[in-house]
């Protein structure tokens, strides 16, 4: 049984396992780390990233072309985004609460959509997957050609690059622009950023958005990057994890990174293992992931500091 | 101009509910649904009909609807409970198929206890199973500032794992030569079944019907009246079960313990300001441990209705998403326990109905998930509105220190 454990380890296609199932989560995480900052509690992106999945597979399905898949992908879950910061924002309603409702209403609404634009006459469910026009893996030239290291890190789908690529992304964008001070700011002290002429409203659906964006290619890397086609909830709590890493991180862009990483290992993990038929129940191993993140988060994270004003509405005084 | 410590109290005292902001945003959901069942073609009052008629139509219907509902009420009350006392519970889907377990490995083990024993048994083991697994998030959070949504959104991941697990597990059973081990003493699948189902529980542990209660010794004097033939002879009656009645009962005990006792009012405290609690001397750990104990039981108590008053076993997937869906009964109940009632109906009625709806007006059941979004969506919009107006009118402004519905991470 260790030996087979440590076949595991030795194997490249683990490895290369472990960058396409943290991909999706990175894509939300870092797009969420960006409204989280700004003081926006992003419990939707589960909505976000079922809206992108059926968008990709509408997209793509309807017009024959992945890109267009990608691009309405992307719509859809800024569209979900754009709802969520007139909710949150606008209104002032409560966001956890709001983001239950719009995780619902997405479940729902993409269902109805797979079903009227793809279904048989008379509104029948469909069992099998339709298969739509895809992404395709696109290896790097040269590192691609690297031995064993091309295969891990170089011989992706793009989406798995572009993940990848955000983590130093956000972090400048952060830590070392103006537009990240500001949305630090808004995050910590809205009040104050008001008053040294921050748009607050401005910050915060401009990073709900964006993280809408982001989101919907994570549902479109589920979708049309790696099941080709589309079933009901394929998020199926992708977007809670999300959410988790980015608290596990501290709002942090490599934490968080670290957080959808050890997510993403345990889950290649027990894929792998259940590929090994060992007498380990089946329930034990999906379970396994979960329950190493809240160990982690319990033991070797500690007290998460939230950005101050994180989850408040925000309104001018004196009106 | 009224003190903070005044606007403290008056929400904390604040114990009756609008009624108009839930009921205006179902309808308005109903509007813009219908709008979508347009845009696809289809009738919205046909559909919405085909919805009445599925959820209330005939006896039947009707018990259907409350089978749906009894559980929906259990974890909209465990979610309201938490929620007005600063302990935001997600995790009633994993609290509930706990208490499930706990029901069904005592109804069909203790087969030869006597109905005053199991009934109790049963009920108390389903209580204690959810308040012992939500009383984890609410330790990490009481004692070391954990965020309970999270938490309790992870256990739910592994609650489930773990019910999938054990109803794959055979149980033991006397008349099949078995020999007992732990993994058998803890599973629940019935050996003589090919699928993963669990054995029926006890007649004992099962909660009594109206058909069973009209038969029943104590109402011998009905026998033979047109009323009697009536209830016997309508199918529909065996499924009218006393766990509706339990809710209820439950909803109304909630709502005294909330309003009426010193213990829902440091809850209370809690939920509405933790700081200004601190200050009136509540122990805000213990209060937090105590709501989360109190939640989750509730939450279990939904899992041990649907097994003694409705499957009378458990099955894979049973009561997908009743504990998920707590959370905007809650909501559209306004996080009041008696509006609850109303919201459970509500919610209870579009699930019996959707099926109705989906055969005759050819509207999938997703929509149901549409039409609750909204209203929850709306119900929100219009309390935080609401509020706002109310306060503007009485020109107070908003400089004051954070209510802890604007700081849930607090």
């Amino acid at each position: 049984m260790l030996e087979q454990f440590a076949s595991i380890f030795g194997s490249v296609e683990f490895y290369a396992a472990i960058m396409r199932v943290t991909t999706p989560l990175l894509l939300a995480a870092m797009g969420g780390l960006l409204a989280e900052r700004a003081g926006i509690v992003t419990f939707s992106m589960e909505a976000m990233i079922l809206m992108g999945a059926i968008g990709g597979v509408v997209g793509s399905g309807l017009t024959g072309n992945v890109w267009l898949g990608l691009l309405v992908a992307i719509l859809f879950g800024m569209l979900i985004g754009l709802v969520y910061a007139l909710m949150a924002v606008t209104v002032g309603a409560n966001q956890i609460v709001t983001s239950v409702a719009l995780n619902l209403g997405a479940l729902g609404l993409s269902s109805i959509l797979y079903n009227s634009i793809f279904a048989q006459a008379g509104g029948e469910v469909v069992q099998e997957v339709i298969r739509v026009p895809s992404l395709s893996t696109w290896k790097i030239p040269l590192l691609g050609d690297i031995p064993i290291l091309g295969n891990i890190f170089f011989n992706h789908l793009p989406l798995v690059y572009v993940a990848f690529l955000l983590v130093p992304v956000v972090w400048f964008v952060l830590f070392r622009t103006t537009w990240g001070l500001k949305i630090r700011a808004v995050g910590e002290h809205p009040h104050a950023a008001d008053t040294v002429g921050i748009s607050v409203v401005g910050v915060r659906y401009t990073t709900i958005l964006i993280a809408g964006a982001l989101a919907g290619l994570a549902g479109a890397f589920l979708s049309i990057g790696q099941l080709n086609g589309f079933q009901e909830n394929i998020s199926a709590g992708r977007g809670f994890i999300a959410y988790t890493a980015i608290v596990f991180g501290k709002w942090q862009p490599l934490g968080v990174f670290l957080g959808t990483l050890l997510f993403g290992l345990a889950n290649a993990l027990q894929l792998r293992i259940q590929a090994l038929n060992l007498n380990i129940p089946y329930q034990f191993l999906v379970a396994f992931p979960y329950l190493v993140t809240l160990i982690v988060l319990v033991l070797a994270v500690g007290k998460a500091s939230w950005p101050a004003a994180s989850g408040t509405a925000f309104k001018r005084e004196g009106k | 101009m009224k003190t903070l410590w005044d606007k403290f109290n008056q929400r904390l005292l604040e114990r009756s509910f609008n009624i108009l902001i839930p009921l205006g945003a179902i309808l308005l959901a109903f509007f813009v649904s219908g709008l979508l069942i347009l845009v696809r073609g289809g009738n919205p009052l046909e559909a919405y009909a085909a919805l009445f008629t599925g959820a209330f139509g005939s006896p039947n219907a009707i018990a259907t609807t409350m089978t749906r509902l009894t559980p929906l009420l259990f974890t909209g009350l465990a979610v309201a409970f938490g929620y007005r006392s600063g302990f935001f519970n997600i995790g009633a889907e994993g609290q509930l198929y706990l208490g499930a377990i706990a029901v069904t490995w005592i109804g069909t083990t203790l087969t030869n206890w006597p109905w005053y024993l199991l009934l109790p048994a049963c009920i108390l083991s389903a209580m204690l199973v959810g308040a012992l697994w939500a009383s984890i998030p609410g330790i990490l959070k009481a004692r070391r500032g954990f965020n309970e949504v999270l938490t309790t959104l992870l256990m739910n991941y592994l609650a489930l794992q773990f019910f999938e697990w054990v109803i794959r597990v055979d149980h033991v059973n006397p008349a099949v030569d078995q020999k007992w081990t732990f993994v058998n003493w803890i599973g629940l699948k019935d050996v003589t079944q090919p699928f993963p189902k669990s054995a029926f529980i006890a007649q004992a542990a099962q909660l009594p019907t109206l058909s069973g209660v009209v038969q029943s010794p104590m109402f011998s004097f009905l026998q033979g009246s047109d009323f009697y033939n009536y209830i016997v002879n309508t199918p529909a009656y065996q499924r009218f079960s006393l766990s509706f009645l339990i809710a209820v009962a439950a909803a109304v005990i909630i709502y005294l313990l909330l309003f009426k006792t010193t213990q829902g009012y440091r809850c209370r405290a809690v939920g509405v300001n933790p700081i200004a609690a601190r200050f009136m001397g509540i122990n805000i750990g213990r209060t937090t441990v105590t709501t989360a104990l109190i939640s989750g039981a509730l939450a279990g108590l939904a899992g041990a209705m649907e097994v003694m008053g409705s499957q009378y076993r458990v099955i894979p997937g049973f009561l997908v998403n009743a504990g998920f869906d707590g959370i905007p009964v809650a909501l559209i109940g306004q996080l009041h326990p008696l509006g609850a009632i109303l919201s459970a109906l509500f919610f209870g009625a579009l699930r019996a109905g959707a099926n109705k709806m989906q055969v005759v007006a050819g509207i999938p059941t997703a929509m149901i998930l549409v039409i609750q979004a909204l209203a929850i969506l709306f119900a929100v919009a219009g309390t935080t509105i609401d509020v706002r107006s109310l306060l503007r009118r009485k020109s107070i402004t908003k400089s004051d220190a954070p209510t802890a519905e604007e700081v849930p991470n607090a």
